[in-house]
């Protein structure tokens, strides 16, 4: 069967269930499929070498009544660099890949199962802060690839909710187990994990841990453990984490903070954010996997300007100190994000 | 590891710090809209609150969307029914 067929039958179906759907009588709120879409470029020079990244990301959203989701992400990356690295025309090639696609059942509170693919929820980065339109400087940290290989997802299932709250906290938690799987755009590893955090409300202040073991040729721990925190008072935004696997060890330490509090030109400040990162690894067992395997600190400031919540200028400067080579990072470009209803319905 | 930990610390987080502080202390009385505007209910407060955790508060959601939008996104934050129906009544009431 032809997949544009599978396709829209799953659309009609999607639809006829909304139409069914009893929860959401008292509220405007529509249950309609919507694709989610962003853009971007990036102006790259790594060590004197450039490289041209436009990017697309596109996350299908399917819902089936209110408890019932099915979510999907398929990136679109293209990577060109001179021919001589420093010299010559640009050439390269545009990379395709599937992130996610997994089906969400809403059960309740407390319960919210996924099967599929899934994002693996190892610390801040990788299913939180990773998106285009979100992440605040262009570069992941280096320990980004702690708890994420090979590629960030792992096919299973997986249990997550919100486990216990009152007016002053909440608890969530996640657990997943995950198949090893070298299936073409789903490939995964056998490993089993977990991550629970509590978030303090009137401090808007979270801390979180993040657990995995392999079930797999070295049989790895990894950890890590991590800070998110937006004061009230002021346009503020503090996220730090430390992982820790058998491969390495690191932290990274990064603040956003928007301008609006700059007592001239309030129009034109209250758009721009300043965002300086800090990060620094040290290889155990001789590093690799994804990771340096040399000592390595880095240190970012980016500036970024937002036009609308959707659309924005990004630029970074970098500074990395390795015991390899010494390097300046620069990243300039823009990110613009859209929300398409896949179906017609109340405006 | 722990000196270079602290030195990043005075790096990356002290002028951020102290730099709305500072600004906050010198424009007291002067601009009401330079501080972030108050919540003025429970899912005002709620989106404002869950969202930002990780991202930019979106501004412009059609209704339509909104229903499938925060299905995803409870998902993703772990929110609670309660959360889900009170966010639902702010932005498509």
């Amino acid at each position: 069967m032809k997949p544009w067929w599978i396709g829209t039958c799953i659309l009609l179906t999607t639809c006829w269930a909304s139409a069914q759907n009893p929860d959401t009588d008292h509220t405007e709120a529509g249950h309609v499929p919507v694709l989610s879409s962003t853009f971007g470029y990036i102006h790259n020079v790594n060590g004197g070498v450039t490289s041209l990244e436009p990017q697309a990301e596109e996350v299908l959203l399917v819902p089936f009544g209110s408890h019932v989701l099915l979510e999907s992400r398929a990136e679109f990356v293209g990577f060109f660099q001179r021919e001589n690295q420093t010299t010559g025309p640009f050439t390269g090639k545009v990379f395709k890949s599937v992130d996610y696609a997994q089906l969400d059942w809403l059960a309740n509170t407390h319960v919210i199962a996924t099967a599929g693919a899934f994002l693996l929820p190892y610390g801040l980065y990788n299913e939180r802060l990773g998106p285009l339109w979100i992440r605040n400087l262009q570069d992941s940290p280096i320990t980004d690839a702690i708890g994420t290989r090979p590629n960030g997802v792992g096919d299973g299932v997986m249990l997550r909710g919100n486990a216990y709250e009152t007016p002053a906290y909440s608890i969530q938690y996640s657990a997943y187990f995950s198949t090893r799987s070298s299936i073409n755009q789903l490939e995964a590893s056998r490993l089993a994990g977990g991550d629970t955090s509590i978030f303090l409300k009137g401090a808007r202040l979270e801390v979180g841990e993040s657990f995995q073991h392999t079930l797999q040729e070295h049989q790895i721990n990894s950890s890590g453990t991590y800070v998110s925190w937006q004061p009230e008072e002021f346009p503020l935004d503090l996220k730090a984490e430390f992982d820790r696997s058998f491969n390495g060890e690191g932290y990274w330490l990064e603040s956003a903070y928007k301008l609006s509090q700059v007592p001239v030109k309030p129009a034109f400040f209250s758009r721009v954010q300043l965002v300086p990162r800090v990060q620094q690894f040290h290889p155990l067992n001789g590093g690799g996997n994804s990771l340096p395997r040399k000592n390595t600190q880095q240190f970012d400031i980016g500036l970024n300007y937002y036009f609308r919540d959707n659309f924005r200028l990004v630029s970074s400067y970098g500074r990395q100190f390795s015991q390899q080579a010494n390097a300046n990072v620069w990243n300039a470009g823009f990110t613009y994000r859209f929300i398409w209803p896949l179906w017609p319905g109340r405006k | 590891m722990r000196r270079s930990i602290l030195s990043a610390f005075c790096i990356a987080v002290l002028p951020l710090l102290l730099c709305p502080i500072l600004l906050s202390a010198g424009t007291k009385g002067a601009d009401p809209k330079a501080a972030p505007a108050k919540p003025q209910n429970e899912g005002e407060r709620l989106f404002a609150v869950n969202c930002g955790r990780c991202h930019q508060p979106p501004m412009s959601i059609s209704p339509r969307t909104t229903g499938t939008i925060i299905m995803h996104m409870r998902t993703r934050a772990r929110l609670s029914r309660q959360d889900e129906q009170a966010l639902l009544k702010f932005m498509a009431p």
